[in-house]
């Protein structure tokens, strides 16, 4: 089984990032709010209580997963895509979500 | 009065109640909205509610599906649920059922977990906790059609490979994949599913036995042996308990919590790329009408318009059906009569049963209509997006965008609208919905409005010909109720129910074209619902009101009214509501309304002894006005504006809560701003 394999050493490596993507290291850690639209980055690090979390964990954001702010709703609070699924979020959550941009090259 | 044989097909049977003893049993499991429900109904044949919005299965639903050789396989189709950390109502209900802790069914002898094609990887996100269960499993890829129409696309048979068990591409809504999906239930009906290999993830000796027969047992050894993580080896357990015996945790102890979601996103990323998952383009047409719908300026008016178009769907359009109803249960009363002798029996069945059953008929066809339009927003995936641009009005007095649907519900009836309050998922926010649904000026306090503003309330022009004192009137009402509502949600979230909430999370989902039938289902369903209503509640109160104006026997004739035992109570009561400007017949009024708001109009009628007592009866009209000024007239429209004259309201709330406690809370708080709202009234006018 090789899935064993490859998830036995990623796993292993950082529990911050799911290790499947090359993000550039040296960009700077952003406020999802801060993000343009259309820009895609990663996530690294949610910085909400473990309750509030668990509503994004378990629709799979977790660190390490990929989202681009869409568009803003009418009271501009983000609306983004995340793994293909459209998903809207209060401004005030957009904040505690730190993104950074991914290195150009790996999309 | 059941609808029940009417909706199901000649191949299945629905109950709602338990599974017979020794039956095989069937969960579906599933994140919102990702088609179970249309599964469900294309397996049992209960055409149920099935809608383009997250959390449309308030309640656990069981049916029967037959299988092709003649068995019978129980099926309940569960809330929808991204996890089961059991958050929501909805979760620990899923959470309940799939354990063998619901009290009123069997554990389940099998699990089918269905996901959305189109967004396959986060929904994956459920089946290791459904692995977990250690019950033979399915997975249903529904709407691979439209992931490969969209451009994307996924090997099933990989991903059966990897995640060690049977996986199908369906599609429930056009009836593909059903042959495979009963012949899984066939499978599991005659034991021959086994369960998977991540059953040894709960760690009974019974499981593991299990997962030593199937293919992929190697990766349940593999991770006795993982030197880092008890996890990381095996691709589909993720559980703390693990199979491994080796104690030893993932790094950064912590935050156990967060380190799960990660492993698992990690190894659901990795089994999608080895089953060759590609992710569909956005879809064209919903990027284009979210830029309008979601627009800054066209979004909250659009908004708007709907809402409008809801209300006067409601009060305009209902009309001429209302009518029709009314005038039909008067004409087939009048005949009824003339065909039976004058007599004890011929009272009851007219006077008490027939005009008290038929003033609350009326009401079909607005909650028809009502339902109608939200089955139209929610199927066509608009209501996510009117949740969305309400969410920060709400979050300005304490609520949240998903309230929006269970507050619009109110206004038709509280009932159905507290049920809906189950997709808020913070509970703190849902109990606040819950509190302030029923001051929502529901369809039921509009008889009574009516009528008392026809008798108080003179007609004549405020603003140009259209809009009079009598709308004026009625408009302020509405608004009374709003306001009461987002004053008592913005107190509630200082006192009782303080906390900071910033979880708000709603999935837009593409937008589609709503099924005529999945719209017909979802009204039948309502008309059976009210119906039976009407039957219990409404027929039981006047039948019991009818007695009491009956005796106690005058040489054995019926009393005067006065005289009578419903007299007498109203008597006793009168010096209590005699500062809101009520007399004793108001107070029998608001005493039989306590069952349902429009049972006051019957009553009074009843105690007017008119027998064809409607709302729109221009002699009860008379009666009120030559009884009480214009001053009790509004303090009576007050009092019903804040109320909680609603049985049916006060069950539903002691289910939903789970609990007396909130719905005495909030039966005391309505009567005690009901009482002081109609003093003031009285005072005033």
């Amino acid at each position: 089984m090789i899935a064993v394999e490859q998830a036995a050493h990623t796993s292993a490596d950082s529990v911050e990032n799911v290790g499947e993507f090359s993000h550039d290291a040296d960009a700077p850690v952003l406020r999802l709010g801060e993000v343009p639209l259309r820009r895609t980055v990663e996530l690294v690090r949610i910085d909400l209580p473990t309750d509030t979390m668990v509503p994004l964990l378990e629709r799979g954001i977790v660190p390490g997963c990929r989202m681009c702010p869409l568009r803003q709703s009418p009271s501009g609070d983000p609306i983004l895509l995340v793994d293909g699924v459209v998903l809207a979020l209060r401004r005030e959550m957009a904040e505690c979500l730190r993104v950074r941009d991914i290195a150009p090259d790996a999309d | 009065m059941s609808s029940e044989c009417g909706v199901a097909t000649t191949d299945a049977r629905v109950e709602s109640g338990s599974v017979r003893s020794g039956s095989v049993l069937v969960a579906l499991v599933g994140p919102p909205n990702s088609g179970k429900s249309t599964l469900f109904n294309q397996l049992t044949g209960l055409r149920q509610k099935v809608a383009n919005y997250p959390g449309v299965t308030v309640e656990k639903r069981l049916g029967h599906a037959r299988l092709p050789d003649g068995r019978e396989v129980g099926v309940v189709d569960l809330p929808g649920v991204h996890g089961f950390a059991a958050r929501s109502l909805d979760e620990r209900v899923a959470k309940d059922v799939l354990e063998g802790r619901a009290p009123d069914m069997p554990a389940p002898d099998g699990v089918i977990l269905v996901v959305d094609s189109t967004r396959l990887e986060p929904q994956l996100m459920l089946v290791e906790p459904v692995l977990e269960l250690g019950l033979p499993t399915l997975l249903v890829l529904n709407m691979t059609d439209e992931l490969e129409r969209r451009g994307g696309g996924v090997d099933a048979d990989a991903l059966a490979e990897r995640l060690g068990v049977e996986v199908v591409r369906a599609n429930a809504r056009a009836g593909v994949g059903l042959d495979r999906i009963r012949a899984f239930l066939a499978n599991v009906a005659s034991g021959a599913v086994a369960a998977p290999v991540a059953a040894g993830g709960v760690g009974t000796a019974d499981a593991a036995a299990h997962a030593a027969t199937v293919e992929g047992s190697a990766a349940a050894a593999d991770s006795m042996t993982a030197a880092d993580s008890t996890t990381a080896a095996n691709p589909v357990a993720a559980s703390d308990a693990g199979v491994a015996t080796s104690p030893s945790r993932p790094r950064r102890i912590e935050l156990p919590v967060l380190d799960t979601y990660v492993d698992r996103r990690g190894r659901i990323r990795r089994i999608g790329q080895q089953a060759r998952y590609t992710p569909p383009a956005p879809s064209w047409l919903t990027e284009r009408l979210d830029a309008i719908f979601l627009h800054k300026v066209w979004g909250p008016l659009i908004f708007f318009v709907v809402v409008a178009l809801v209300f006067q769907a409601i009060f305009a359009w209902a009309a001429p059906l209302m009518d029709g109803i009314e005038a039909l249960v008067e004409v087939s009363g009048a005949w009824l009569s003339d065909r039976l002798p004058d007599n004890w029996f011929r009272s009851l069945l007219i006077d008490g049963v027939w005009m008290g059953v038929g003033s609350v008929i009326v009401f079909l066809p607005q909650i028809l209509i009502l339902f109608l339009f939200l089955g139209i927003l929610e199927d066509s995936g608009y209501m996510a997006r009117a949740a969305v641009i309400a969410d920060r009005m709400m979050y300005k007095v304490g609520l949240q965008g998903r309230a929006f649907l269970p507050l619009l519900s109110g206004y038709a009836c509280a009932v159905p609208a507290i049920m809906a309050a189950r997709t808020v998922e913070d509970e703190r926010d849902r109990l606040a919905t819950i509190f302030v649904v029923p001051f929502m000026t529901c369809s039921a306090r509009l008889p009574v409005y009516t009528l008392l503003i026809a008798a108080f309330i003179p007609d004549r022009p405020l603003l140009g010909p259209f809009f009079g004192a009598r709308a004026a009137t009625l408009l302020g009402l509405y608004l009374l109720g709003a306001v009461a509502a987002v004053g008592t949600a913005f107190l509630l979230k200082r006192t009782l129910l303080r906390g900071e909430s910033t979880t708000f999370l709603m999935e837009l989902p593409p937008y589609r074209l709503p099924t005529l039938r999945s719209l017909a289902i979802r009204l039948l369903d309502r008309a059976r619902i009210f119906l039976r209503r009407v039957g219990r509640v409404i027929l039981t109160v006047t039948v019991v009101l009818w007695a009491l104006t009956q005796f106690p026997r005058v040489d054995g004739q019926a009393p005067e009214v006065d005289d009578s035992a419903l007299g007498r109570i109203g008597h006793v009561i009168e010096p209590v509501i005699e500062p809101l400007g009520f007399d004793w017949r108001i107070g029998v009024g608001i005493i039989s309304s306590l069952a349902a708001r429009e049972v006051i109009v019957g009553t009074l009628g009843t105690i007017y002894g008119i027998e064809e007592a409607t709302e729109t009866s221009t002699e009860l009209r008379d009666r009120l006005r030559r009884d009480l000024d214009m001053g009790s007239g509004i303090a009576l429209m007050v009092f019903f504006a804040f109320a909680l004259q609603c049985i049916s309201t006060i069950a539903v709330a002691r289910r939903e809560t789970g609990g007396w406690k909130w719905p005495a809370i909030q039966w005391a708080y309505m009567l005690t701003l009901a009482v002081i709202g109609a003093f003031i009234a009285n005072r005033i006018f």
